[in-house]
């Protein structure tokens, strides 16, 4: 794996359907070769953590998730001791008598033992990749024992002793800037910032993912959401959102856009009610400029 | 990678200067940074120019700013980097028959040495600036540069943040392992028969503070008004529930504006949307809007307020008393913030100003970083702790 070429990322990505640019497929490049972790960022829906799943698809390795929330600390991040299952097991074996240091060594051995993904992943047997996911929502405590396990790639539990990886695993961590992260967490890490494609990149985008798409309308959604990123909305739709409104524009079997259409299917695009309002209002002017209402006027 | 930077062959030497021009605008390159841009550098077998420049982005960029500033930097320095080498070598070819010529390029050179700030006197006075942190503090908000804006907005960040993480007395449960709650524990294991299989912890309750900022944008705020949406910006970025309004013969919302646009483009949207930015003002309509829009659904005994105003009101004072009144009796606090505050010979006296002055729990002057310190520290005080003359 580590004699991976740059050009050769680049065709894997194409394989697996991702359509990105440069900088993407050399972050990847990049974050393999040093051996770090990439951090990357940007709006909600264009694809930060597909990079993820593209990535261990197309080195053949499994893909171990962290998600992150408010209030996730290590006993979830790392390992945990199956209490339930080692009460159980201490009450089936008080009948046979057994010494209490044997129980001891059992009720403390691996098989109750719950792995949690940053463990996994350091005693996993293929180099994976994990993905941190959301990192930015957990808390800053999280984040600085994160730092710590990046940094030694190794796992102390009182009862069993230091487990070392077997593999260092390839990290990448996302965020959407809800929170500020730590300069010492980006420090440790490559950066890439994946913004909003532009209309060509969208459109292949679309006709990827959605290959029954015509060749017309997969043009007019990604003129059509182009500029709709335009208006100032509180809640911007990603490329997640383009591709699900082409799939349902698809399976109705459309293959134009017209007003009544796009104004009965904004809800696949828009989140938000105001947003909703908002673009109800500039509706017309929009369409105008995808070129739609020339047809129905 | 070892062999490239002890070889500090001309590449690598530019590598340097570059990261080191990346510093000084702010990029957070260290010595390990420099290693990876190397390193990188090296992985690449063909060194296509856009590679190159992807490659470097990638490692030397830490943030989404750094990230989309990259390309106008790297352009830049190269540009500047070209320009002098030509010099240089042209000053080599004619300093035998020109020396005073030479001399001229020589300059330029230095020059250029200069504008890469690589002269340790440079690196000196800007260290020295720094420690100018005391004198910053007393400096008036009318008179703030770009830079010490910025590092204002940092202190002020910081600060708002200690006050905003208040924990309260009472506890809840948490996922967090930090302290059994041993009554909720033995209750849980009732229902398996008295073993205890599942522990539960708690923590301390936090107490969040609500803020609501109405913030006037009027002709007569202009020389603060730029600090205020600053000092918005830096409140919302340290508060989760906090409300923001901006008015001048108008109230706009700009809560949604603040929270999702860098500072920049936040100020340009805002100064786009309100059209009477700058304009007079009728501070007492716009908190009447205010309190018949918002008051129920914003305003309650955790709310405080906070008013940036200078108080020069141009409406009918009845309107800017009933609004104020209303104000006062459902939130917690009202605190008023008057830039004119600083000037020795300050009293209320703007009828506006005197009018709001029986329902404003603290008149505080905001004209400097000191000030304002006084003014967030007294933000978690109970409404009759807070000292109502405060304000010289």
């Amino acid at each position: 794996m580590k004699d991976i070429e740059l050009g050769q990322i680049q065709k894997m990505l194409h394989q697996q359907g991702y359509i990105g640019d440069g900088s993407i497929a050399m972050s990847i490049f990049l974050a393999m070769k040093l051996e770090k972790p990439l951090l990357i960022e940007g709006p909600a829906g264009v694809g930060k953590t597909e990079v993820a799943k593209v990535m261990a698809k197309a080195l053949h390795t499994d893909l171990i998730r962290l998600q992150c929330y408010e209030g996730l600390d290590s006993t979830h991040a790392l390992y945990e001791w199956n209490y339930q299952h080692q009460l159980l097991y201490l009450k089936m074996q008080e009948e046979k008598g057994q010494n209490a240091k044997a129980l001891e060594e059992t009720i403390f051995s691996e098989r109750f033992l719950l792995k949690r993904p940053i463990l996994q992943a350091i005693t996993h047997s293929k180099k994976p990749v994990l993905l941190i996911d959301e990192i930015d929502r957990s808390d800053e405590e999280f984040e600085s024992f994160l730092l710590e396990v990046l940094s030694d790639w190794q796992v102390t539990i009182p009862e069993i002793g230091t487990i070392s990886a077997t593999h260092k695993p390839q990290i990448i961590l996302t965020g959407n800037r809800t929170r500020e992260l730590s300069e010492a967490l980006r420090r440790r890490c490559l950066y890439l910032w994946i913004d909003y494609p532009d209309f060509e990149k969208e459109l292949a985008i679309v006709k990827t993912k959605v290959p029954e798409v015509d060749a017309k309308l997969g043009q007019q959604i990604c003129v059509f959401m182009k500029e709709l990123r335009q208006l100032k909305l509180e809640k911007t739709p990603g490329i997640s959102e383009t591709i699900d409104w082409a799939r349902a524009l698809v399976s109705m079997h459309l293959t134009h856009l017209d007003k009544q259409t796009v104004e009965d299917t904004l809800g696949v695009v828009l989140k938000d009610w105001q947003d909703m309002r908002h673009t109800r209002d500039a509706l017309s002017e929009l369409l105008e400029k995808t070129g739609v209402v020339s047809r129905i006027g | 990678m070892q062999n490239l930077i002890e070889r500090q062959t001309e590449l690598s030497g530019n590598i340097v200067l570059l990261c080191r021009f990346l510093r000084k605008k702010g990029f957070p390159v260290s010595v390990i940074e420099e290693a990876d841009a190397l390193s990188a550098l090296s992985l690449l077998s063909v060194r296509r120019e856009k590679e190159f420049k992807e490659a470097l982005k990638i490692v030397l960029s830490k943030n989404q700013y750094q990230f989309k500033k990259f390309d106008g930097y790297y352009h830049e320095f190269w540009d500047q980097l070209s320009k002098a080498v030509d010099s240089k070598t042209k000053e080599n070819l004619e300093r035998k028959n020109k020396r005073s010529e030479a001399k001229q390029q020589e300059i330029r050179f230095d020059s250029l040495k200069n504008w890469l700030n690589l002269k340790p006197s440079e690196e000196e006075k800007a260290v020295s600036s720094y420690s100018d942190f005391e004198a910053l503090t007393k400096k008036n908000f009318s008179d703030l540069n770009e830079e010490e804006m910025q590092l204002m907005m940092r202190l002020l960040e910081k600060l708002a943040r200690s006050v905003a993480h208040q924990k309260s007395r009472l506890r809840k449960v948490s996922k967090k392992r930090n302290k059994i709650d041993l009554k909720r524990t033995i209750r849980l294991s009732m229902r398996k028969g008295g073993d205890i299989q599942k522990l539960v912890y708690s923590e301390r309750k936090e107490k969040k503070l609500k803020l609501v900022l109405l913030c006037d944008v009027s002709k007569s705020m202009d020389l603060y008004s730029r600090f205020f949406v600053h000092l918005i910006y830096a409140f919302q970025n340290a508060y989760d529930k906090i409300e923001t309004f901006v008015f001048s013969t108008a109230l706009h919302r700009v809560t949604a504006i603040l929270d999702n646009y860098e500072f920049d483009k936040a100020f340009d949207i805002i100064s786009d949307r309100v059209p009477h930015w700058s304009g007079g003002t009728t501070i007492g309509s716009c908190l009447q809007d205010f309190v018949s829009g918002y008051e129920h659904s914003l305003l309650d005994k955790k709310t405080i307020v906070f008013i940036l105003s200078d108080g020069w009101d141009t409406g009918e004072p009845i309107v800017m008393k009933d609004a104020m009144k209303a104000i006062y009796k459902t939130s917690r606090k009202v605190i008023w913030l008057n830039p004119l505050g600083g000037s020795a010979n300050f009293s209320p006296d703007a009828l506006g100003m005197k009018t709001a002055l029986p329902y404003i729990d603290l008149l505080a002057s905001a004209h400097n970083l000191e000030s304002l310190k006084q003014a967030i520290l007294l933000l978690p005080k109970k409404r009759s702790l807070v000292n109502h003359t405060s304000y010289l």
